[in-house]
């Protein structure tokens, strides 16, 4: 995969641009006199537009990662000013035989595995219905779109009120059905599910929109070609227009996945990790151990762990866009 | 494509959307009521509103950290652009366009979890003293928000033609006179749109404020969280507070809702 001819591997192509790059400076011909000094200035020019960004970047980016990875490699514990020494792979040893980070790995592997599940389905299946030139369906988009625009905050506030006995009018409906009425969120068996809903309600209209933008790029050539040639409505969806979103629905998919992984709001406000561990995903493992049992040292080479799978998953994600997904 | 949408699926739609809306409106009706009305059983649909619960909420400390929630997304909002839009610029028209650099860059600020950030910051501020300062919020926000202004503003000036610029290098004018005086001003929606943009993300964290900041510079997201703790089954009040910071949000976005996708995967695709 990696070596495959069509498709270059990406460290290598921008190593080609900066050659090509470099190549088409050098050979630029100075016309005249006054115009190399002017193209000079400009380059001067450029470059102090250019440097105070990426100087802040570096700064605010590149060395808090580094000091995280130094950090991870001591026993640093807030409380005791001594413990800022170097133990080497020590933290990594621990976690590897660590049942709580292995279920926390567990916990965020369902998490996402519905949450992003989910939201495919739905997403896709309300873009389809939205996929019109009516003015109406316009306005509806706009609609949807209010879930994933609201402070999570409020998306977690929101779901732990209606998910909490008594005050709650989902609770109230399920009664008046004569349904169990459930404590959703303090059920070790429910209070995944109850994050789970909250976090589909809250990122459908992600997948909704890069579809819908997906959608309405689509060529409209072989889909009538198909249509004359007396194809059914679901061999035109299935043969056609499907092969034609896969791009863009990797592309919704790998995103979702990616920020699957970064649910904090929804459980710190909804389940705080509980009932015991049921809801603690990995990043809420690494805050509690970081931040409510002091362990920094530890926390942070759970992050690190993290960071490489993010890393992965990103470089996934732009061998994905290679293949000319555009939107909008 | 059929150019007809039957009215069977625009019904469908119109129910969905209610059913999908149906936990903010919740929310933004329940603002309205006293702490008892709001969870009496069987829900009355009709109620004598009252603005009791904003009333305490003004008079209460949580107008100080809706001050600063607005402070700190205003400040890293026009920090992010001072110093992301030369940057961008230069990207756009330079010969070294560096775009899968950038794109990585863009890209990997985004995806790390905040925590990756949060430690390290952490522990710096505890040395600096900016530990629950606004200007340490402000600078944390540039994690994400300066990458997102170069790569939105990037795709922006592309889409603005050279040849006015051109004429103007012809007339004498330097980079920065052809920056300022023309590429600035015809991107300038684009410029609005990043804005909005750093402002929503600055403005909707969490988990930034709830780890840097204890009393004194706490934002809106965390001081309502405070309100659960403290001041428990004050929910007329969280209701209030919930929709005080959720409605500034939904009407800026929806201005930029055609920007959303573009933004929101700022990094991996092009503009």
């Amino acid at each position: 995969m990696l070596a495959s001819s069509a498709k270059r591997p990406f460290i290598l192509s921008i190593l080609q641009r900066i050659v090509t790059t470099t190549d088409a400076v050098l050979a630029q011909p100075a016309a005249s006199p006054a115009r190399a000094s002017w193209s000079r200035a400009r380059r001067r020019m450029f470059a102090a537009f250019v440097v105070p960004a990426v100087g802040v970047l570096v700064v605010v980016t590149v060395l808090p990662l580094l000091y995280l990875v130094v950090t991870s490699l001591t026993p640093l514990d807030l409380t005791d000013p001594a413990s800022r020494r170097w133990t080497g792979l020590a933290n990594y040893r621990q976690l590897a035989g660590d049942a709580r980070f292995w279920n926390s790995v567990w916990v965020q592997g369902q998490l996402s595995f519905w949450t992003v599940s989910l939201q495919l389905v739905i997403g896709f299946a309300i873009a389809l219905l939205l996929n019109g030139p009516m003015r109406a369906l316009e306005l509806m988009r706009s609609a949807f779109i209010v879930p994933m625009v609201m402070p999570p905050v409020v998306v977690a506030l929101i779901w732990k009120i209606l998910f909490t006995p008594d005050i709650s009018i989902l609770d109230w409906t399920l009664g008046l059905l004569g349904l169990p009425q459930p404590a959703w969120l303090a059920d070790p068996r429910l209070a995944l599910w109850a994050i789970i809903v909250a976090d589909v309600w809250e990122w459908f209209p992600f997948v909704m929109l890069m579809l819908l933008a997906a959608l309405q790029m689509l060529p409209a050539e072989p889909l009538e070609a198909a249509r004359l040639d007396g194809a059914s409505r679901w061999q035109v969806f299935r043969h056609i227009t499907l092969p034609l979103l896969k791009p863009a629905i990797v592309v919704a998919t790998l995103f979702r996945l990616i920020d699957s992984v970064k649910a904090f709001p929804h459980i710190f406000i909804m389940t705080g990790g509980g009932p015991g561990t049921a809801t603690e995903v990995t990043n809420f493992y690494a805050y509690l151990q970081g931040f409510s049992y002091t362990y920094i040292g530890y926390s942070s080479a759970v992050i690190v762990v993290m960071l490489i799978a993010t890393l992965l998953m990103s470089v996934m994600l732009l061998y994905a866009t290679g293949r000319e997904v555009e939107v909008e | 494509m059929s150019s007809r949408v039957p009215a069977v699926s625009v019904l469908v739609a119109a129910l969905l959307v209610a059913a999908v809306l149906c936990p903010v409106v919740f929310i933004v009706q329940m603002s309205f009521r006293t702490g008892h009305d709001a969870f009496r059983m069987p829900p009355t649909l009709v109620f004598s509103p009252t603005l009791h619960n904003y009333v305490d909420l003004v008079e209460g400390k949580f107008v100080r950290s809706l001050a600063n929630s607005a402070v700190t997304a205003t400040s890293t909002t026009v920090l992010a652009l001072v110093l992301g839009v030369p940057a961008a610029y230069t990207f756009s028209r330079a010969r070294v366009r560096a775009t899968g650099l950038l794109s990585l860059w863009t890209l990997s600020t985004r995806m790390a979890p905040a925590i990756a950030f949060g430690i390290p910051f952490f522990l710096i501020y505890k040395d600096l003293g900016l530990i629950d300062t606004r200007v340490g919020l402000v600078v944390i926000y540039l994690t994400f928000n300066l990458s997102l202004v170069i790569w939105m503003m990037r795709a922006f000036f592309d889409g603005v033609p050279r040849s006015l610029e051109e004429a103007a290098y012809i007339d004498g004018a330097g980079v920065v006179r052809a920056f300022l005086r023309i590429a600035v001003p015809l991107s300038a929606p684009g410029l609005a749109t990043t804005a909005i943009f750093t402002f929503l993300l600055s403005w909707n964290d969490f988990f930034y404020s709830l780890l840097l900041t204890r009393s004194e510079a706490v934002t809106a997201p965390v001081a309502i969280v405070n309100f659960m703790n403290y001041e428990s089954w004050e929910w007329g009040k969280v209701a209030a507070a919930a929709t005080m910071i959720m409605l500034p949000v939904v009407a800026l976005s929806i201005v930029v809702r055609k920007y959303l996708v573009r933004g929101l995967t700022a990094g991996a695709l092009k503009g």
